[in-house]
């Protein structure tokens, strides 16, 4: 397999990841300057998984969102929308290829949490999954951010005011026993499985079992891409 | 994961799209496209147009006449609010992937992922229209080598100067061996040893039975290279035909160009008689004006009398620019 001539899109990003190293080296180190220190405080189990969090949904959103938009205004990604290839796989490959990338950057980090907070495996896989699951989602959301805006700063603003209800419904801070429609419309949301499951890592005891952590969010994430997919057309097309 | 996701097997291949049939149709067909911008309210409207296979078509006009718009419609990145058009027979509108497939398209500002090389930028085009591996390698070398980018070829876009940058456009337009190439402003910013090379190689094409559309205001490009030429004036197409029979519309028009040493203020000049129009290109004066006798003369003394320092003259016969000058009472080019 050849980075160094890319053949799909997904090779080209990966490429490109690789290319910028100084960028690089801060993605990869920033995950771990948060996540670790938290981590290894004696902070709550739920502010640690919380924090954990907002860095997976943030890197997920913006980084998507802001690539995006950036390629947008740039024209080249009108310009690979006018070759043969379908609009809805250029997307599913934006999304795929940028959450594992966003998933590269935080296992280092996630990997440091299991070690310094030893937990079952099978929940160790849950919390990982779901992690995986958040930034799909976010991811999501940032690809459907930049069908209305062609600016980064743009993004970074619309990303706020849709993610701030998600997260509060999600429990990371405020809202950690919903009830009534809260609770419901939590369901929803892949951000509280990735909660859940990192309370649980975190020693705390919740109602989410593994199977539900990485069924529920697989399902969800995969109508969220598939509606993100849709907008394909929409969004490749040139901005006037 | 293979990148091509063509309609035939997982590739296209558009030189094997052809049949008997459709080597009877246009390359290019518009008809009646119209598209207006809502914010500006400018665009074109009602235009047709016909390249046919092995033609090369040269599309003029002034900033805002609507050229890039029709591009940007006949290669699919936007749709008409009325009309429709056929590449090799295919419905534009109804089987965009498949027109795509059979195009190559260089847009008017060319931009690529920097951080790539140039190679890896015009190699992960060629898959993208379908091309095989070991086939995109060596056409993608052969196009280096041919537009002296080799040595290149393995550097950063970003360190590329902007003619460097549209040499590696033309070549992610033309690897693939499309069967309609459209180009904006192809030439614009290539140095004169690259715009020959441009130019023989899209005689060579056209030689092969590629039709080219290619929006430029390069009045010596267009007159040189294309078979046929026409103008798009406000968003409508004003005039159509070969260069020599749009030129041969021009009579009694005469244009003299004056290189001056410095610029002067050249306002004055229009007041002299017979005079239509002055456009100055660098150190270049233009002057179209009618053919009379002792109009170079007073032409001449306008100049001097603006403070201008003649070092060089010519009289020169008309061309596409004075067509359209003619034609619309408006400048190709912008005036000052």
């Amino acid at each position: 397999m050849r980075f160094d001539l890319p053949d799909t899109y997904w090779k080209k990003d990966v490429a490109l990841f690789f290319s910028r190293r100084f960028a690089l080296v801060l993605k990869m180190l920033y995950p771990i300057a948060i996540i670790v220190p938290v981590a290894a405080s004696g902070i709550p189990g739920q502010y640690a998984a919380a924090v954990i969090g907002i860095v997976a949904i943030m890197a997920g959103t913006f980084g998507a969102g802001e690539t995006l938009t950036s390629d947008l205004n740039d024209g080249i990604l009108a310009r690979v929308a006018l070759t043969p290839l379908s609009p809805r796989k250029l997307v599913f490959q934006i999304l795929a290829v940028n959450a594992v990338l966003d998933f590269i950057q935080l296992s280092p980090a996630l990997l440091i949490v299991y070690v310094l907070n030893p937990a079952p495996l099978a929940w160790v896989l849950a919390a990982t999954f779901s992690v995986f699951a958040t930034l799909v989602a976010a991811n999501s959301i940032g690809v459907f951010i930049a069908n209305f805006t062609s600016s980064p700063a743009d993004v970074l603003l619309y990303a706020t005011a849709m993610l701030f209800p998600l997260i509060y419904i999600s429990g990371f801070f405020r809202n950690q026993d919903p009830a009534g429609v809260t609770a419901v419309l939590r369901d929803f949301v892949p951000f509280a499985y990735m909660n859940d499951a990192l309370k649980t890592v975190f020693g705390l005891a919740t109602e989410a079992t593994p199977l539900a952590i990485i069924l529920y969010p697989t399902i969800i994430c995969a109508v969220l891409v598939f509606a993100v997919c849709l907008t394909a057309s929409h969004l490749l097309s040139p901005r006037f | 994961m293979p990148l091509t996701t063509g309609l035939r097997g997982g590739r296209y291949n558009s030189r094997a799209m052809r049949s008997n049939t459709e080597n009877t149709l246009p390359a290019l067909e518009a008809m009646k496209i119209g598209r207006l911008y809502r914010s500006s309210g400018r665009g074109i409207s009602e235009v047709d147009l016909r390249v046919e296979r092995g033609e090369v078509f040269g599309l003029m006009g002034p900033n805002g006449s609507g050229k890039s718009t029709l591009l940007r419609v006949l290669s699919t990145a936007i749709a008409p609010d009325s009309g429709g058009f056929r590449v090799c027979g295919v419905d534009g509108l109804t089987e965009k992937r498949k027109v795509r497939a059979s195009m190559g398209l260089m847009v008017d500002r060319p931009t690529h992922y920097d951080d790539l090389t140039g190679r890896a930028n015009a190699y992960f085009f060629a898959r993208a229209y379908g091309m095989e591996e070991a086939k995109a390698e060596g056409a993608l070398a052969e196009l280096f080598d041919y537009f002296d980018l080799a040595e290149y070829a393995d550097d950063k876009v970003k360190t590329y100067s902007y003619g460097m940058g549209k040499k590696l456009a033309l070549i992610e337009a033309m690897a693939h061996g499309p069967e309609v190439l459209l180009l904006d402003e192809p030439s614009l910013g290539l140095d004169y040893t690259s715009q020959l090379a441009y130019q023989r190689r899209i005689r060579d094409l056209a030689g092969s039975g590629v039709a080219v559309l290619l929006a430029s205001n390069q009045v010596d490009e267009v007159e040189s290279l294309c078979d046929k030429a026409a103008f798009l004036h406000r968003g409508k197409v004003v005039a159509e035909g070969t260069p020599e029979d749009l030129i041969s519309r021009v009579e009694g028009v005469r244009r003299i160009v004056a290189t001056l040493r410095n610029p002067v203020e050249y306002g004055s000049l229009t007041e002299v008689g017979g005079v239509q129009r002055v456009v100055p290109e660098g150190r270049d004066l233009i002057i179209h004006c009618e053919e009379r006798p002792g109009i170079v003369a007073d032409v001449v003394a306008g100049i001097v009398r603006s403070g201008g320092d003649i070092v060089n003259l010519s009289v020169q016969r008309p061309n596409l620019e004075d067509v359209f000058v003619k034609l619309t009472g408006e400048a190709l080019r912008d005036e000052v």
